[in-house]
């Protein structure tokens, strides 16, 4: 099993689905994790358990992704209680099902605020501290809908397409500082959007992908906890996408 | 008899013996359909089928989707309607099938198209509903969307909850059961453990005056009915409003009931039935109050001042198109006037929506249909009110944390209201060209169905169930053994 012993790690968007998998994955192997979350306490308390239970007490921080102050105070509150941060996990994401004929400038707005914004923002925030330590991993969570011809709500695309930009591009940046910074694109998991689709949207994508299944949550949370180990030491500015072969 | 143009010959009734016979289908100079038939024994006869023979060739020439059953459960022996089961030439699989689960019934009502018996009455075990559930299931590959429970009076069953819940673990989430709602009045448990089980009601509503009341039902119970449906709303028990319309009795009231479900949050569907004269109650009411479909859809014009037109109701694929008119339309919650889906959907597009089941239900066709119609509405930008609604009902459907599927469709519900006219027949109306293509079984332990037209008009009669003195089996003939070929049209 890949290994994360020590390795003080901050999830965003993580008291529930890929991101709660994300938390309980790294701390099951080793880590410090701290998460955000932005609404739902119970959520929020759920995650905190299973975190917790999977070997690490982590640190929790209530905000909104795209506001600036809790960026900074959640990267800086990390970074004072454990010394710095190694990992950041941009996984905090919303998404919208509406038709491009709905889609009005305030749901783009969120859309972007949150998924490309709130990105830019951690990272950032992040970023002075793993640069002052000369070493760090920094995974953005893309999604299918930016790598494939499929149907999907186009500001979610769009936000998701923006973060392999912004992942490539600062791979090539901060790699001299010893960071590196990759994209993880998972298909469609059994939790998650695929509880918001028709059902026969979901039978239309275990149809055509090559294993004929959704992904686990776990599965891609594995996936995750290797590219940010220092079993990937040699992977930046890569992406991955995990979608069962569509 | 009436002189006419042949529009078809088919099989039917004789309206005392119910030997199948010959018929003739004529549009008169007048416009107007009428089936004519001779017995041997009991002479000519003629009923009339629509007053409008434009109306009725139209809609028949619609071919309904072809969706056999599986299997046939009887060989043709004795010719359609007396083989069914089904048998082989049956032409459409079970869409609605309903279950007699008691011959119980507290009431008495003149207008009653089936048979009850109270001595020694009878209550379907569990055992034999759950032979019914795995038949059903086995026979759809799992497909089964909804399901009524009938009787009698179902509430009356003294383990209707444990069947509704047994239709809920079976994965079907339209349960319908069929009352008259009055011993819901004074059972508050059985109505928390039904709205609990997310049961919907299919509550008998023909009347808000008394005196007609009276004639329809034997009783005066709009007052009680009334109150069922607030308490209804109350525990958000979901209901079907199913008012029964004879003509010169009812048919001017129909405009309001369909605004008293279109109004009250726990009405999920209207279905109106069309009076058959069959059953105990049935076979001697008054005939003069045979009203066809085209009457009722232009009643429901006339009553609710627009609202709805003829053309805004089309057949279901899954059926005859003379036995089902649909028409959905879209709730305003802010109290604006619904809107009907035809004038946002083309007619053929909500036929095909249909094709599936009997209700719509989310699916690739409907979807790509919504989508479209949203597309257009925006591009042309004549008509923000519709589209305003319509983008509400998408953004509270997939909200950000995920709905379950019966959250899901108590809100698509809730926001969209179908009415359903369903015409029945009777041994006079009786035509085999509908019965072989009918979606609505009773389902029997064992596996077998019968149309429900076929079983109120000549099967009931023969079970002990149901009846003091059954009928024998095998003791009618003149079964058509080809069955007719329909033309092809559009929506």
């Amino acid at each position: 099993m890949t290994r994360l012993d020590g390795k003080r790690c901050l999830v965003t968007g993580g008291s529930r689905g890929l991101g709660r998998a994300i938390g309980v994955a790294f701390a099951r192997r080793g880590a410090q994790v701290a998460f955000t979350y932005s609404t739902d306490d119970a959520d929020a308390e759920d995650a905190k358990r299973a975190v917790a239970e999977a070997g690490s007490e982590p640190l929790v921080f209530k905000g909104s992704v795209a506001d600036a102050a809790h960026a900074r105070a959640t990267a800086d509150a990390v970074a004072k209680a454990w010394g710095g941060i190694d990992v950041l996990v941009c996984n905090a994401a919303v998404t919208q099902i509406l038709p491009i004929s709905l889609l009005d400038e305030a749901d783009w707005d969120l859309v972007m605020d949150v998924n490309v914004k709130g990105t830019y923002l951690f990272v950032r925030a992040a970023l002075r501290h793993m640069i002052r330590q000369k070493r760090g991993a920094i995974l953005t969570i893309g999604n299918f809908a930016s790598e494939r011809v499929i149907e999907a709500p186009v500001h979610y695309a769009a936000s998701k397409s923006a973060l392999r930009g912004l992942t490539e591009a600062l791979a090539r940046e901060v790699g001299r500082h010893g960071v590196r910074v990759n994209l993880l694109a998972p298909g469609l998991l059994e939790r998650g959007l695929s509880q918001t689709l028709p059902q026969h949207r979901v039978d239309e994508f275990t149809d055509q992908s090559a294993l004929h299944r959704l992904g686990g949550l776990d599965e891609i949370a594995e996936l995750a906890a290797w590219l940010v180990s220092d079993d990937a030491s040699f992977v930046s500015g890569s992406k991955l996408v995990a979608d069962g072969g569509l | 008899m009436v002189q006419g143009r042949l529009l078809h010959e088919t099989t039917t009734l004789c309206r005392v013996c119910k030997n199948a016979l010959p018929a003739r289908v004529v549009a008169t100079e007048a416009g107007e359909v009428w089936m004519q038939k001779a017995c041997p024994t009991h002479g000519e006869q003629e009923v009339r089928l629509s007053t409008s023979a434009d109306w009725y060739e139209r809609t028949r020439a619609l071919i309904p989707r072809a969706a056999p059953p599986p299997h046939s459960k009887k060989p043709v022996q004795h010719g359609c309607p007396f083989d069914c089961g089904p048998c082989p030439s049956h032409a459409q699989r079970v869409r609605m099938p309903v279950v007699t689960i008691t011959s119980a019934c507290d009431l008495d009502c003149p207008m009653c198209y089936v048979h009850n018996k109270n001595d020694g009455a009878y209550f379907m075990s569990q055992a034999e509903f759950r032979g019914v559930l795995d038949h059903l299931l086995e026979s759809s590959g799992g497909d089964v969307d909804l399901i009524n429970l009938t009787g009698g009076e179902p509430t009356l069953h003294p383990e209707l909850p444990a069947l509704v819940a047994m239709c809920k673990a079976a994965g079907i989430h339209r349960v319908s059961v069929c009352s008259h709602g009055l011993g819901l009045l004074r059972n508050d448990a059985l109505l928390d453990r039904l709205a609990e089980l997310g049961t919907r009601i299919a509550l008998s509503f023909d009347t808000f005056d008394g005196a007609t009341d009276k004639k329809l039902n034997g009783t005066k119970s709009v007052a009680q009915k009334l109150e069922v449906l607030r308490r209804f709303d109350r525990v958000g028990l979901d209901t079907t409003l199913i008012p029964v319309v004879t003509r010169g009795y009812n048919d001017h009231e129909i405009g309001r009931i369909l605004a008293l479900g279109l109004q009250l949050a726990c009405v999920r569907h209207i279905e109106v039935h069309t009076m058959t004269y069959t059953g105990q109650g049935g076979v001697h009411f008054d005939r003069s109050g045979r009203i066809s479909m085209i009457e009722v859809l232009e009643r429901i014009a006339e009553t609710t001042a627009g609202l709805l037109a003829p053309d805004d109701f089309v057949p279901s694929p899954c059926a005859h198109p003379l036995c089902y008119q649909i028409a959905y339309l879209l709730v305003d919650p802010a109290g604006g006037k619904p809107i009907p889906f035809t004038r946002f959907l083309d007619r053929d597009t909500l036929y095909a929506c249909l094709g599936d089941h009997l209700y719509l239900e989310p699916g690739p066709r409907l979807e790509r249909a919504m989508q479209d119609a949203i597309d257009r509405l925006w591009a042309d930008g004549k008509d923000e009110r519709t589209l305003r609604l319509l983008d509400a009902l998408l953004r509270q459907l997939f909200p950000r944390k995920p709905l379950s599927p019966a959250e899901a469709l108590r809100i698509s519900e809730r926001a969209v209201k179908a009415i359903y006219v369903h015409s029945h027949m009777d041994e006079e109306t009786f035509d085999v060209e509908r019965a072989y293509q009918c979606c609505d079984s009773n389902v029997y332990p064992d596996g077998v169905t019968v149309p429900v037209c076929n079983y109120n008009v000549l099967y009931r009669e023969k079970e002990a169930r149901f009846m003091l003195e059954p009928r024998a089996w095998g003791s009618r003939s003149g079964g058509r053994r080809s069955l007719p070929l329909l033309g092809g049209g559009r929506a």
